[in-house]
């Protein structure tokens, strides 16, 4: 059975997994000060932090359209797939996976789109596991089966900078609410289930750094294990380095893709864990 | 004064009769009357020379929500009307001390459970059940403290239980008793004979016993034996009543008249002069409250002059009363954010209108004022929460002498209630940062528990008594510095002693200075300071907060 599969930009896979199993990225778009950028090819993530400081309005984000995604189903269908399995960032924060769904409707039973209820590596560790089911020949359904055991396994949380790019982002109802907060705080939030929730918060990056680390011993054993920063490298390998996490599969330090970055602030911090 | 015989009388008609419901009454109304009077004593029997939670005044409250109870209860049954003092004691409790003293009453009466009357052996158990459930109320009980006078106070009555069976026989022994406890308590708790004071709390217990002896004795209640004290706090709930346009002043006059006294005459010249009049009438004395009018300030006083001796005299602004209610209470513009079902909310203590902003601000559902110098009552606890849509509720009491009013608080209610320990009120923000509303309860508090160790707390405040503590030597008057409720310096100046105290905590190895700058301080003085900290550490942050909050003059969390 030959199945392609098809992700967005917001998976933060390593390009060298993209290669491997010939993964289809369709990357979002980023607009800054009213031009826009594919993420990845367009601009890339050191570039994009370097001149953050000097734009001169709020960038905004944006998807690929449904005809490029019907388009992409098209070309892996002509290209010899038999079916095509498209895994998208959680619906509730983006509008990738309508214009996935949509554009899947011309294809039927050909083309399965699945609701991550992740992002970055959350999504990304999803794709990956069936990525390598289906090198060892599963089919869809078992495909899926393993997708749906990683999504409930699988948990992200992260240590932001500041709150305030994330209530501009609009995508969190509750961070608006918290940003007339008095203190200087640095929040922390969970992906889950689709969702972005508060996961309480330190007030010292120190502090946060040692939560973390502690939040993922609390986990025990893993399978997969990622540290993510959003342009924050040097402390990103230190915590990998101190946690000293042992799993059967090579540990990643992900910076962020843009659009991410966009929404979290920069020197962020965070990881993707998905437990045995 | 009651002559030889009246008082021979007296104690006979309390050795003779039964004691029943209307007798305790009357026996703990004597023991809040005693209580109150000597209440400025008691408060000053700190250990720390701080403005700290004032123990007196606590256990006045305590004493007072136990004897509202039952006031005007016709019960005669001693065991249900112990109940109802037991009650009253739980809901008004306050601070520590009157925490444990709700739980001797407790004991007390489940010991007596309904007994008609009280006798000797009945006196012996009920004592010893205070004892246990006081006891058990603590989670480390210390002694040299209240618990001490109490279980102290209890052996002695099984002692006299072998050789008497009187009871009035029986409270003269414990309130010898009660009285050469409190003078040990200072060889128990080295931190007593450290600041040469004896316990408060237990001198409180000693008061309460006394009280009612001195009541059966025929002894006055209303002067103190140590000090002549100005008027015990006004319940507030009196001052509050409805004022009428023109009446801008409670007074309230205590005299002893010459001759026995024509009431109707008395209450027809009151009533020339002001409103809402009481008359209360004591053992040979006479309490009169009155509203007047600004002008007619000193007339109630001048007339009760020429009635007898006056003793006490106290007079409240009730205008300006009530515009600080105002101030303080108005949680209600506080933008507290809405709890919805099934989440859980976060109750704490604020002691400052700044301090109860940032809780706010961080997600508190409900805010009780309140701190060193004026500990909430358990009932005040309840309340804030009561109404809350959710079961799930968590207390940040951020101070020690809370601690108890809010486990009890936990206790009384049908609702899933944790109390973090939070003894400052960084500890408390500490915690609050971890709060998730639809969080799972037991991770919550877990965490909230750990948060509470992330934070170093200092405090800078005045001495206000010499001293010696910890080492630490300190004149009246003089600024102090506690590094986590521990006394670490004193100094001439405020800036002093903030950097001496930022020196102490090595702030140098943290990241973030939050200053909550006190009520006391002015906007100069804050400036002036936290510049001064800003160029000492360069490499930290340095936040400022007007935290609003009485006596401390800055409140620091440095993490």
């Amino acid at each position: 059975m030959n199945i392609a599969l098809v992700t967005d930009s917001t998976a933060d896979l390593p390009p060298e997994v993209v290669e491997r199993y010939r993964i289809q990225v369709v990357p979002n778009i980023i607009i800054i000060d009213g031009k826009s950028f594919e993420e990845g090819p367009g601009i890339t993530r050191r570039e994009f932090y370097k001149r953050m400081p000097t734009f001169q309005t709020y960038p905004t984000t944006s998807t690929a359209s449904v005809g490029t995604y019907q388009n992409i189903y098209e070309g892996l269908l002509q290209q010899g797939a038999e079916q095509v399995l498209s895994i998208h960032v959680s619906g509730r924060l983006s509008g990738i996976f309508n214009a996935a769904s949509t554009a899947a409707e011309a294809f039927g039973e050909r083309v399965k789109v699945v609701d991550s209820g992740q992002i970055t590596l959350g999504m990304g560790f999803q794709v990956l596991s069936a990525a390598e089911a289906i090198a060892r020949g599963a089919d869809l359904e078992t495909a899926l089966k393993i997708i749906d055991g990683v999504q409930r396994r699988v948990l992200v949380i992260a240590m932001l900078d500041t709150l305030e790019y994330v209530a501009l982002s609009g995508r969190v109802s509750w961070a608006r609410a918290r940003i007339g907060n008095l203190l200087r705080i640095k929040p922390f939030i969970k992906v889950k289930d689709g969702d972005v929730m508060r996961w309480g918060d330190v007030r010292t990056r120190r502090k946060g750094i040692e939560r973390l680390k502690e939040m993922v011993r609390d986990l025990g054993d893993l399978e997969r294990f990622a540290v993510l920063h959003s342009n924050a490298k040097t402390d990103a390998q230190r915590i990998l380095q101190e946690l000293d996490i042992k799993i059967p599969t090579t540990p990643l330090v992900v910076n962020v893709t843009t659009v991410i970055g966009l929404h979290v602030s920069p020197n962020g911090l965070g990881f993707a864990a998905v437990t045995i | 004064m009651l002559s030889d015989s009246q008082i021979e009388a007296q104690q006979e008609l309390f050795s003779k009769n039964p004691i029943d419901g209307q007798v305790l009454k009357i026996l703990v109304e004597a023991a809040l009357t005693w209580l109150r009077t000597n209440q400025e004593l008691v408060n000053s029997l700190n250990v720390f020379p701080v403005p700290d939670g004032d123990t007196g005044t606590n256990m006045v409250l305590t004493m007072q929500a136990a004897y509202d109870e039952i006031s005007n209860s016709p019960e005669q049954n001693f065991g249900i009307m112990a109940h109802g003092v037991a009650n009253g004691a739980l809901m008004g409790a306050r601070g520590n001390s009157g925490v444990i003293l709700s739980q001797l009453w407790r004991g007390i009466a489940r010991a007596v459970d309904e007994d008609k009357y009280l006798d000797a052996s009945s006196l012996a158990r009920a004592l010893a059940y205070g004892r246990d459930t006081a006891y058990k109320g603590v989670v480390r009980p210390v002694e040299g403290t209240i618990l001490t006078v109490a279980k102290d106070s209890a052996a002695a009555a099984e002692e006299a239980l072998g050789e008497t069976d009187n009871v009035v026989e029986m409270l003269a022994r414990i309130v010898v008793a009660a009285d050469e406890s409190v003078q040990r308590t200072p060889d128990l708790l080295p931190v007593l004979k450290d600041a040469g004071v004896v316990d408060s709390g237990g001198m409180g217990l000693f008061y309460i016993f006394d009280g009612m002896l001195r009541h059966i004795n025929g002894l006055p209640l209303d002067t103190s034996l140590a000090t002549v004290q100005p008027l015990a706090v006004m319940s507030l709930d009196n001052a509050m009543e409805a004022i009428e346009p023109g009446q801008d002043f409670e007074v309230v006059v205590d005299f002893r008249p010459d001759n026995s006294l024509d009431l109707n005459n008395f209450y027809g010249k009151l009533e020339d002069i002001g409103t809402s009049i009481q008359v209360g009438e004591g053992d040979g004395f006479y309490r009169m409250h009155i509203h007047v009018p600004t002008e007619k300030l000193y007339d109630p006083i001048e007339y009760t002059r020429t009635l007898g001796v006056v003793t006490k005299v106290a007079i409240e602004n009730l205008i300006a009363q009530m515009e600080d209610a105002g101030e303080d209470g108005s949680d209600a513009e506080l933008p507290l954010v809405p709890v919805e079902a099934g989440q859980i909310a976060v109750v704490t203590v604020a002691p400052g209108n700044g301090i109860a902003r940032v809780f706010a601000s961080l997600g508190v559902a409900a805010i009780v004022s309140g701190g060193q110098t004026m500990n909430p009552s358990t009932q005040e606890i309840i309340q804030s929460f009561e109404n809350l849509p959710t079961n799930q509720v968590i207390i940040l009491p951020n101070n020690k002498n809370i601690y108890m009013a809010a486990k009890s608080a936990a206790e009384l209610t049908v609702k899933q209630v944790a109390v973090i320990p939070s003894r400052t009120v960084p500890q408390g923000l500490s915690a609050m940062l971890r709060m998730v509303p639809d969080g799972d309860f037991d991770n919550i508090v877990e965490e909230m528990n750990e948060a509470l160790d992330d934070v170093e707390t200092g405090e800078i405040t005045y001495a206000t008594r010499d001293v010696e503590i910890d080492g630490v030597e300190c004149n009246e008057g003089q600024y102090i510095a506690l590094s986590n409720g521990k006394l670490v310096l004193s100094a001439s100046t405020l800036e002093e002693a903030c950097q001496g105290l930022l020196e102490n905590v090595s702030a140098d190895e943290y990241e973030l200075i939050t200053l909550f700058s006190g009520s006391d301080v002015s906007g100069q003085d804050v400036i002036r300071i936290t510049d001064s900290i800003r160029a000492a550490y360069p490499e930290q942050e340095i936040e400022v907060q007007e935290g609003g909050q009485p006596h401390y003059h800055f409140i620091i969390a440095i993490e």
